[in-house]
C-alpha cells in the first residue's frame, strides 16, 4: 500500500501532514494564511481559511492537470464560391463542438480561472483515424452528421477540421483560493466544507463533491468538480427544509451527505446517484436521545460518527454507503450508538477508519480495531508522532525549553532518527531554514513534476480572496528544495532533522490540535503506521536480567563438551519423503477429469511423479520431476485446476483438479520445490532472466543458466541425442539454428539392402496468403541423398516449393551393412560434409544457415547419435524451465540490469523486490515479499428484444443468444452464477450497471442496436429492436510476493533501458499513465529499482503502448493508432526534445510497440504483426512497415491442443523485442519466439515454440 | 512475545545423545546387535525419531516377533511414547553425567503401562491437539482457529523436519498477546511429579497486576510443599522467572510448559 495523508491543524491554524509511511507531522508550508477547517480525499484538499473563504490544494499528482480543448471548424460547399464559412441556416455553428451542438468560437474559450494557463497555441489536428492528412487537416463528408473520410470526392459537400489547444492548471502545490459568493467576499462567508464523491457508484471517473455551508447556513453545492477540473465551477444553493440552519456538513466517499443543525439535530441527503450528484431530498434525523444535540459529523463509506456538543461520540448504524443513493434505509441507517471517549472532533476515512481530536486534551486518537465486520472498533488510541514546528510558529519558543528532552528521547527511538542521520545532508537544511516563513513546501507525497509555473504574485501575503476577487493562485511551490527534503517514497532522504539547525525542531506531541482529517488517509487496520510510539521496547528490559542469564548459561552447558557424542547419528532424516493425495487428472488433452492418487516421491536427490487409479493398483502416468519445465495454475471458477507441463515426454502436459484451493495450493507448492532442488533454482531471479505472465495474472521466471552449464564445453555447447539406431523417419528440431562455426556429427548403420537414405537440414515451411486458406512452401537448405543404385550422393536445396540445380560429383563413399560417420562443419560461406572422417565435399549455402530449424533422417538407414557442437547455446524454449514469482499481475518488463517493474490489473505500478516467493509458497521459501492486493472487474451482459406487444422484454427468440450472456452472446452468464476465480478473490462491490461502455449507453445503462451481433449505440431509434446493458462486479485479490508498491500513480505501460548500455550505469524508466500520458523516470538503478520521480514528457496524443531500445530509442503507439519516435534523446537530456510521427501501415491501427536490438516491432488492433524495416542509427524511424503472417500450422496446433472453437482465429496478442530474439504471445496463449532472426535478416523465419499455456505477456528485455 | 531468539534457538537445538542396546532376551542370532548411538531432539517424541533403531534392530529378532511392537525401557521403567523426549529424561535420568541415555530395546511383551503410540499420525493429531488445547488457555482458542490448514501444516511440517524458522514464522503468532491483552489468559503448563502430571488454570498476572513467577505457579499448584526444584529443558529455571517469559519462550513446541518437579 503506498503511503497516504492524514491532516491536521494545530491551535494556530497550521496545517500538519502525516503520512502512513513517516513517524512525523510535518508542517505544511505557510503562506500567511490559517485555517480552521480541513478536508482532503487523494490529491485534493479543500479547507476553511481564517477568513472564513473556501481553498484548494493539489498535491502528489506525477501527471499535470491538463484540458484539451477541441473546436471544430465546418465549411460547406457552395457553387463558385467552393468550400466557404457560409453555413446553410440548419447547419451547425462555423466553429462547433463534435456533434455540432454547441458553438466554440475558438475566440471565446477562455481560461477558467488564473490558476490555468495555456500551452501553446491553436494548433490543427492532422490524423484521422492514425491516417494522416494534409496539411490543412480538412476532412470530407457527404453532410453533417456523417462519416468523415480523408479525401475530398465528388460528393463532398461539407468539410471540417479540429482545432486544439491544452491548457494545464497551474496552481499545484499550493492554496488556490476559490471565489467568494458575492463580489464584497465578507458579505457570505463560509463557515464549513467537506470534499467527498470519489466513489460514487457509476460517475464518470475523477468526480468529486464539494458541499460548504455559508455563514448564513445556506447549503452550497459545488458543481464540476473531478480531477481535471479541481476549482469546479460555480457555487449551486441547495435548498434546506424551512427551520432547518445547516451549520456543518460532511461528504463520503460514495456522496453520501449528513448534515448538523443549529438545534443538533442532522439531515441525510438521499437520492445522491450519478444521474444526481447532490441528491434529491433531505431527510431529518432525531439527535440520539433527549438533550443531545450533535455540533459536528463526518461520513465514510459504511460508517457516520458524530459528536454532540457534550463532546459524546456517537455512531450510527446501519448506513451502508453502496445503497445509500437508492436507498434511504441505507443513508439514513438505524439508530445511534454511544461510543466512550470525549472528542471534540471527529473525522472518518474512506475505508472507515476513524479518527478524533481529543475533547480536553486535544491529542489525536485513532480508533482500534475497525474492520468492516466491527465498525466500531475497540478503543481509541493516542497517535504519538513528533511534530516540526518552525520558527514562524509561536509553539516554537514554547517548546524550545522541551526540545533538549524530546532530542534525547528521539534518539532513543530506532525507527524515527538514527538510521537515516547518515544520508541527510545538511545544505539542504539550511536551504530550508533560511527560506522557511516565506518559501512554501509542498506535501511530503509523490514526486513532483519539475516544472513550475510563473505566475508570481508581487505580494504573496494579500492574496486573500476578501481582498481580490476571482479565483487566485497562492504561491508556487519549489520542487527543488520540496524535492530533496520531502521524499515520502523513497526513504533514502527521509524526513529528519539535523540537531544543529536550531531555528527547526521537533517537539514532541504536546501540540494541541483542533482538526484532524482523514478523507486522503488510506490505513490498513492490520497493519498500523509507526504512529504508535508506546512502550514496545518494554521486553527488551529483560535481556540482562539475573533469571534470563542463568537460564541461557546453563542451556548453554546442557551437553558436556565430548568427542564421543558428535559421532552420534543424527536422527532427522529430510532426504526422502512421499506426498500422496486424492485429486483428479486429465492426462488426454481434451480429456475427462477422473479420480486418481497423485503421488510425489522424493529420494535423495531425485523425485518421481506418480499418477494411480483411485483403488492404488495400477499406474496411469509416471514422469520424472526432472522432466517438468512449469506448473501452473489453471483454474477456472469452482474448478481448482494445477498444469504439469513435460513437453519432453508424451503427454506434454497433464492437469489436475483438486477439491478445493487448499490442496491445489499445497500440491502446488511441493511440485515447485521438488522441481526447484532437482533444477537447483533458488534465490532472487537471475538478472537477465525472460519473464512471462498467464491470463490469470501468475507471473514466471526464466532463464537458460542451467541448460547452458550443462551444455558448455571449451567455449562450445555441446548436445548429444541418442537416436535409438532404429530405421524410421527421425526429425531433430535445432531450435537456434545453425550459426557458421557449428559441427553436426551422425552416427549410423546403413542397413544390407540399402538403396537410398537421405540427411536434410530443413528450413521453417513458408506460407503466401491466398483468399482465405495459405499455399505452403517447403524449404530445405540441404538435402543430402546417397543414392546407392546411381552410385551418386545427390546434394540439393529446396527453397520455397522448387528444387535447385543438383551436385552430383564425388562418388559414394558409403558401404551397404556397415557402420559410417558423417559431419557436417557450417562456414560462413558453405557446408564442409566429411564422411567416415574423410572431407567428400562443399556445398555452398543456397539459404542462410541460421534459418535451419530441423534434421530430417529417413531411408534405410539406421542412426545411433547426433552431435550438435555450436558456438551459441542451443536452447529450445520449449526446455526453459518456468518458475513462478506470486504475486498477480497484468504485465512485467525487465531490462538487461535486472531491474524489473509490473503493473497489475488495476495498473498499479510495482517493483520487484529481488526476493521470491510468497503466494503458495510457504514462508521458509519466500524472502522480501509484500502483501499485494489487484482487482478485476467480472462483467456479464443483459440482453433483451423489442416486441411490438410488451416492448424491450427478456424473451427473445428461439434463435437469439441467451438473455444473460459474456460479450459474444454465445456463453451463458447469469449474475448469480459467476464465482470467483479462487479463494483469495472477494467480491467488493454489488452488481452495478456499466455507464462506461464503448458507444456510449442511455441513462439505464441502455445500448440499442438493429439486432445482436451488430454495432450498439446510445439512443434508441426507430429500427432498433434489441438492446443490451452491461453490468459489472468488481472483485480483489490479496495475495503476497516478491513486487514492492510504486506510489499513487496508475500505469498503462512501462519500459525499461540502460541509459548507457553498462548493466551498473542508469537506468531510464519510460511509461505510460492511465490517461495516456508520458512521463519518464529518473534515478533508477540496479541499486535503487524504485529511482526518484517522474517527470512528464507532453505529447499531443494520448498515447497506448511504450518501448525502449538501445541507442537512446523511444517509441510509442498513439490511441489514434500512430506509431512515433522520440527525437534528440542524449545523455544530458534523457527525455527528448519531440515526438516524430510514424504513420501506421496503411489502413490499419497501431496497439503496441517494441523496440529493441532486434529492431522495431508492433502488433495492430486487428492482431496482425509488423516489423519496421531498415531501422538504424541513421534512419531511426525505418522505412516502411513489413506484415509477418501467422503460420498456419500454429493455427491448427493451437487448434488442436487448446480447443478453442476452429472459427478463432489466432492473432498476435503481444511482442517483446530484445537484444538478439523476438517472442510474442498469441490470442490463443501461444508463446513463440520467431527463427532464425539475425542481423543480415532481421526478419527470421517461422516460429519456435514455447510450453502453450495461457499467455498474455511475455518480456525479454533482459534476456541474453 | 517471544522475541528473545537466542533463547528460542537454545531450546530448540537442546539435543541428547542416545545409547539403544537390544534386549538381551531377545536376540535370536549368534551374534550380539551393536549398539546403536542416536542424537536426538529434546523438543522432539520416540516415535518420530527410532525408525533407524528398529531398522537396525530387526534382523536381530525372530521373524515371528518383527511384527509385534517395540517399545523402549529405561531403569525398569518403560518409556511414555507421547512425553516430549526433554521431558522423559528430566524426569528419569537422576544427572547428565549418566549421558550418553541407555535406552533397552524391547519388541516383546509390550506393556499396558504404556499407549500404543506408534506412527507418526497418532504422534502429529496429539502434537496438534495439544498446541489447540495451549491455544485455548492462552487465547481462548482464537488464534489457532483463525489459522488455515496450511499454517497447521506447516507447525508440524517445521517441528518435524527441525526447521526452526518455519515453525517459528507460524508459531510467532501463537505466542503473541491478543490484540488488547498484555499477557496470556492462563499459562499452559504440565507439572510432572513421578508418574503423573498436573495440570491447572494459573494466569500469568496477580488480581493487582504484577507479574507472577514460577515460585507463584508452584505455589498455587502445590501449595503445600516447601522448596520444589523445577527442571525442563535440561536446566533448572530460577524460581523468580516471570511466568508470560516462561510461557514465551521455554514451552515445548506443543505450546506447554513441561515443568519436572524434583522431590
Amino acid at each position: 500500500m503506498p503511503s497516504s495523508l492524514l491532516f491536521g491543524i494545530n491551535n494556530e491554524g497550521r496545517v500538519h501532514t502525516l503520512s502512513t509511511s513517516s513517524t512525523l507531522w510535518r508542517e505544511l508550508p505557510y503562506a500567511g494564511q490559517e485555517f480552521k477547517k480541513l478536508s482532503a480525499v487523494p490529491h485534493f484538499l479543500w479547507a476553511l481559511g481564517g477568513d472564513h473563504q473556501v481553498y484548494v490544494y493539489v498535491h502528489g499528482l506525477d501527471i499535470p492537470i491538463k484540458v484539451r480543448e477541441e473546436s471544430y471548424e465546418n465549411e460547406r460547399w457552395i457553387p463558385i464560391e467552393g468550400f466557404s464559412s457560409r453555413l446553410l441556416p440548419t447547419d451547425r455553428f462555423h466553429f462547433s463542438s463534435e456533434d455540432g451542438t454547441a458553438d466554440r468560437s475558438i475566440d471565446k474559450i477562455r481560461l477558467p480561472s488564473m490558476a490555468w494557463q495555456w500551452e501553446g497555441d491553436w494548433k490543427l489536428e492532422l490524423t484521422l483515424d492514425g491516417q494522416p492528412l494534409d496539411h490543412d487537416g480538412w476532412t470530407y463528408a457527404v453532410d453533417f452528421p456523417a462519416q468523415y473520410y480523408q479525401r475530398k470526392q465528388w460528393s463532398s459537400y461539407v468539410r471540417r477540421r479540429l482545432w486544439v489547444r491544452s491548457r494545464r492548471y497551474s496552481a499545484m502545490n499550493s492554496w488556490c483560493a476559490i471565489a467568494p459568493l458575492h463580489k464584497d467576499a465578507t458579505a457570505e462567508p463560509f463557515i464549513d466544507i467537506s470534499i467527498g464523491g470519489q466513489g460514487v457508484a457509476g460517475a464518470e471517473p475523477g468526480t468529486m463533491l464539494v458541499w460548504a455551508v455559508t455563514s448564513h447556513n445556506r447549503v452550497m453545492f459545488r458543481s464540476c468538480v473531478s480531477t481535471k477540473s479541481p476549482e469546479g465551477a460555480k457555487w449551486l444553493h441547495v435548498t434546506t427544509p424551512p427551520s432547518c440552519e445547516v451549520c456543518q456538513l460532511s461528504v463520503g466517499s460514495t456522496g453520501l451527505v449528513w448534515a448538523v443543525l443549529l438545534d443538533g439535530r442532522a439531515l441525510v441527503r438521499v437520492g445522491v446517484t450519478r444521474d444526481s450528484l447532490f441528491g434529491d431530498a433531505w431527510v431529518e434525523i432525531r439527535s440520539p436521545t433527549e438533550g443531545v444535540r450533535l455540533s459536528h459529523i463526518s461520513v465514510g463509506n459504511c460508517a457516520v460518527w458524530a459528536v454532540s456538543q457534550e463532546k459524546q461520540v456517537w455512531f450510527r448504524k446501519g448506513v451502508k454507503g453502496e445503497g445509500a443513493g437508492t436507498s434511504e434505509e441505507h443513508a439514513t441507517g438505524c439508530g445511534w450508538v454511544e461510543m466512550v471517549g470525549r472528542m471534540s472532533m471527529i473525522s472518518v476515512a474512506a475505508n472507515d477508519q476513524v479518527w478524533g481530536v481529543g475533547a480536553s486534551d486535544r491529542i489525536i486518537y485513532f480508533r482500534m480495531g475497525v474492520t468492516s465486520s466491527d465498525l466500531t472498533g475497540k478503543r481509541w488510541r493516542a497517535l504519538h508522532a513528533p511534530l516540526q514546528v518552525s520558527r514562524a510558529s509561536s509553539n516554537a519558543s514554547l517548546s524550545r525549553e522541551k526540545l533538549n528532552h524530546s532530542l534525547t528521547s528521539l534518539t532513543n527511538r530506532p525507527h524515527s532518527i538514527t538510521e537515516t542521520t547518515a544520508d541527510v545532508t545538511n545544505s539542504n537544511w539550511e536551504e530550508q531554514s533560511h527560506s522557511a516563513p516565506t518559501a512554501p513546501m509542498s506535501l511530503p507525497v509523490g514526486d513532483l513534476t519539475g516544472k513550475h509555473f510563473e505566475t508570481t504574485l508581487k505580494n504573496p501575503k494579500a492574496w486573500s480572496p476578501v481582498r481580490s476577487v476571482g479565483s487566485v493562485v497562492g504561491t508556487e511551490a519549489h520542487p527543488e528544495s520540496d524535492q530533496s527534503v520531502w521524499q515520502a517514497d523513497s526513504n533514502s532522504y527521509s524526513s529528519f532533522y539535523f540537531p544543529e539547525d536550531e531555528e527547526l525542531c521537533w517537539a514532541e506531541c504536546e501540540a494541541a490540535w483542533t482538526w484532524v482529517e482523514a478523507g486522503a488517509c488510506t490505513v490498513d487496520a492490520v497493519q498500523l503506521p509507526n504512529w504508535f510510539v508506546e512502550a514496545a521496547l518494554l521486553q527488551q528490559v529483560d535481556l540482562d536480567k539475573p533469571w534470563r542469564l542463568k537460564i541461557l548459561s546453563e542451556l548453554k552447558d546442557r551437553i558436556p563438551v565430548d568427542e564421543r557424542f558428535s559421532q552420534y547419528e543424527k536422527c532427522n532424516d529430510t532426504t526422502s519423503w512421499v506426498h500422496t493425495g486424492e485429486a483428479k487428472v486429465s492426462i488426454k488433452s481434451h480429456g475427462e477429469f477422473l479420480d486418481c492418487i497423485i503421488q510425489l516421491e522424493w529420494m535423495y536427490s531425485s523425485g518421481t511423479v506418480t499418477v494411480l487409479n483411485p483403488d492404488g493398483a495400477t499406474t496411469l502416468h509416471q514422469f520424472s520431476v526432472n522432466e517438468i519445465t512449469c506448473i501452473q495454475n489453471c483454474s477456472e471458477p469452482g474448478n481448482p485446476r494445477l498444469i504439469v507441463h513435460t513437453p519432453r515426454i508424451l503427454p506434454e502436459y497433464i492437469r489436475f483438479q483438486f477439491f478445493n484451493d487448499t490442496t491445489l495450493e499445497e500440491w502446488q507448492s511441493h511440485l515447485t520445490a521438488a522441481c526447484g532442488q532437482v533444477k537447483n533454482i533458488s534465490g532472487p531471479a537471475h538478472t537477465n532472466s525472460l519473464w512471462a505472465v498467464t491470463k490469470l495474472g501468475d507471473v514466471f521466471v526464466t532463464d537458460s543458466k542451467e541448460i547452458l552449464e550443462i551444455q558448455r564445453q571449451n567455449e562450445r555447447y555441446i548436445v548429444e541425442v541418442d537416436l535409438g539406431a532404429k530405421q524410421e523417419f527421425i526429425v531433430h528440431y535445432l531450435d537456434t539454428g545453425l550459426s557458421p562455426g557449428s559441427e553436426l556429427e551422425i552416427y549410423g548403420c546403413l542397413t544390407d539392402d540399402v538403396d537410398r537414405f537421405a540427411i536434410n537440414l530443413d528450413v521453417h515451411t513458408s506460407y503466401k496468403p491466398k483468399h482465405k486458406s495459405y499455399v505452403d512452401f517447403k524449404n530445405c537448405a540441404l538435402h543430402f541423398n546417397p543414392r546407392f543404385s546411381d552410385g551418386v550422393i545427390v546434394r540439393n536445396s529446396l527453397i520455397g516449393g522448387k528444387w535447385g540445380e543438383e551436385e552430383r560429383d564425388g562418388g559414394l563413399p558409403f558401404e551397404p551393412g556397415q557402420e559410417f560417420h558423417v559431419i557436417f562443419v557450417v562456414r560462413e560461406d558453405a557446408f564442409v560434409v566429411y564422411v567416415n572422417d574423410k572431407q567428400f565435399c562443399t556445398y555452398k549455402h543456397r539459404l542462410p544457415p541460421y534459418f535451419i530449424s530441423s534434421l530430417g533422417i529417413w531411408g534405410q538407414v539406421q542412426p545411433f547419435k547426433l552431435k550438435i557442437k555450436s558456438p551459441v547455446p542451443l536452447v529450445s524454449p520449449i526446455d526453459f524451465y518456468w518458475r513462478q514469482m506470486c504475486g498477480h499481475l497484468k504485465k512485467v518488463e525487465s531490462c538487461r540490469a535486472g531491474v524489473t517493474w509490473a503493473i497489475g490489473f488495476d495498473r498499479t505500478a510495482w517493483v520487484y523486490t529481488g526476493g521470491w516467493g510468497g503466494g503458495f509458497y510457504s514462508t521458509i521459501d519466500s524472502h522480501n515479499v509484500h502483501p499485494m492486493t489487484d482487482s478485476q472487474d467480472y462483467k456479464v451482459y443483459e440482453n433483451q428484444r423489442w416486441n411490438p406487444l410488451t416492448g424491450y422484454t427478456s424473451t427473445g427468440l428461439p434463435t437469439d443468444r441467451h438473455m444473460w450472456s459474456d460479450v459474444t452472446g454465445k456463453q451463458k452468464r447469469t449474475r448469480d452464477q459467476v464465482k470467483l476465480m479462487s479463494m483469495h478473490w472477494q467480491w467488493v462491490s454489488e452488481w452495478l450497471i456499466d455507464f462506461h461502455v464503448p458507444g456510449g449507453v442511455d441513462k439505464d445503462g441502455w445500448q440499442y442496436a438493429i439486432d445482436f451481433p451488430a454495432t450498439y449505440h446510445a439512443n434508441k431509434h426507430f429500427t432498433d429492436l434489441v438492446r443490451r446493458r452491461r453490468w459489472y462486479r468488481k472483485c480483489a485479490i490479496a495475495t503476497t510476493g516478491p513486487w514492492q508498491e510504486l506510489g499513487h500513480t496508475k500505469l498503462l505501460d512501462v519500459t525499461l533501458e540502460l541509459v548507457d548500455d553498462e548493466p551498473n550505469e542508469k537506468i531510464a524508466v519510460w511509461a505510460l499513465a492511465s490517461g495516456g500520458q508520458a512521463m519518464i523516470r529518473f534515478g533508477a538503478s540496479k541499486e535503487n529499482p524504485v529511482g526518484s520521480m517522474w517527470e512528464h514528457v507532453s505529447s499531443s496524443q494520448p498515447l497506448s503502448s511504450i518501448s525502449c531500445g538501445p541507442f537512446k530509442r523511444v517509441w510509442v503507439t498513439g490511441k489514434n493508432g500512430c506509431a512515433y519516435w522520440r527525437v534528440g534523446i542524449t545523455l544530458e537530456k534523457l527525455d527528448g526534445t519531440s515526438w516524430a510521427v510514424v504513420d501506421p501501415p496503411c489502413g490499419n491501427q497501431l496497439k503496441q510497440i517494441a523496440c529493441g536490438e532486434a529492431g522495431v516491432w508492433a502488433i495492430d488492433t486487428l492482431g496482425k504483426l509488423y516489423m519496421r524495416t531498415e531501422v538504424s542509427p541513421t534512419t531511426p524511424e525505418g522505412t516502411h512497415w513489413y506484415m509477418i503472417p501467422v503460420d498456419p500450422s500454429l493455427l491448427g496446433h493451437a487448434q488442436n491442443k487448446l480447443g478453442d472453437t476452429a472459427l478463432n482465429e489466432t492473432t498476435f496478442k503481444y511482442v517483446s523485442v530484445g537484444k538478439r530474439e523476438v517472442w510474442v504471445t498469441t490470442s490463443t496463449g501461444l508463446l513463440l519466439r520467431r527463427h532464425g532472426v539475425h542481423s543480415s535478416n532481421p526478419l527470421g523465419s517461422g516460429w519456435d515454440q514455447a510450453i502453450s499455456s495461457n499467455w498474455q505477456y511475455v518480456s525479454v528485455k533482459g534476456f541474453n | 512475545m517471544a522475541n528473545d531468539r537466542e533463547i528460542l534457538r537454545e531450546i530448540w537445538e537442546g539435543k541428547l545423545p542416545v545409547c539403544f542396546t537390544l534386549n538381551p532376551d531377545e536376540v535370536y542370532e549368534l551374534q550380539e546387535p551393536d549398539r546403536f548411538y542416536l542424537m536426538v531432539p529434546r523438543i522432539s517424541y520416540f516415535p518420530l525419531v527410532v525408525d533407524k533403531v528398529r531398522k537396525h534392530f530387526m534382523r536381530y529378532i525372530a521373524n515371528d516377533k518383527q511384527d509385534q511392537e517395540m517399545w523402549l525401557e529405561y531403569n525398569g521403567q518403560a518409556l511414555k511414547w507421547h512425553y516430549p523426549i526433554g521431558v522423559l529424561f528430566d524426569l528419569l535420568v537422576e544427572s547428565d553425567s549418566d549421558l550418553p541415555w541407555n535406552i533397552i530395546v524391547h519388541f516383546d511383551k509390550f506393556p499396558d503401562t504404556i499407549f500404543r503410540f506408534n506412527n507418526k499420525e497418532l504422534v502429529e493429531s496429539y502434537f496438534m491437539s495439544c498446541l489447540k488445547e495451549a491455544d485455548v488457555l492462552k487465547h481462548r482458542g482464537q488464534v489457532v482457529s483463525s489459522m488455515q490448514k496450511k499454517d497447521h501444516n506447516q507447525l508440524w511440517q517445521g517441528f518435524h523436519n527441525d526447521k526452526f524458522d518455519q515453525f517459528w514464522a507460524v508459531n510467532r503468532k501463537l505466542m503473541e498477546k491478543s490484540a488488547d491483552q498484555d499477557y496470556f489468559k492462563h499459562i499452559p503448563f504440565r507439572c510432572y511429579f513421578e508418574d503423573n502430571y498436573k495440570q491447572k488454570l494459573v494466569k500469568p498476572i496477580t488480581e493487582d497486576g504484577k507479574k507472577k513467577t514460577l515460585s507463584d505457579l508452584l505455589q498455587e499448584v502445590y501449595p503445600d510443599r516447601q522448596n520444589v526444584i523445577v527442571r525442563t529443558h535440561g536446566v533448572e529455571p530460577p524460581l523468580e522467572t516471570p511466568l508470560q517469559w516462561m510461557s514465551e519462550h521455554l514451552s515445548y513446541p506443543d505450546n506447554f510448559l513441561h515443568l519436572c518437579i524434583q522431590s
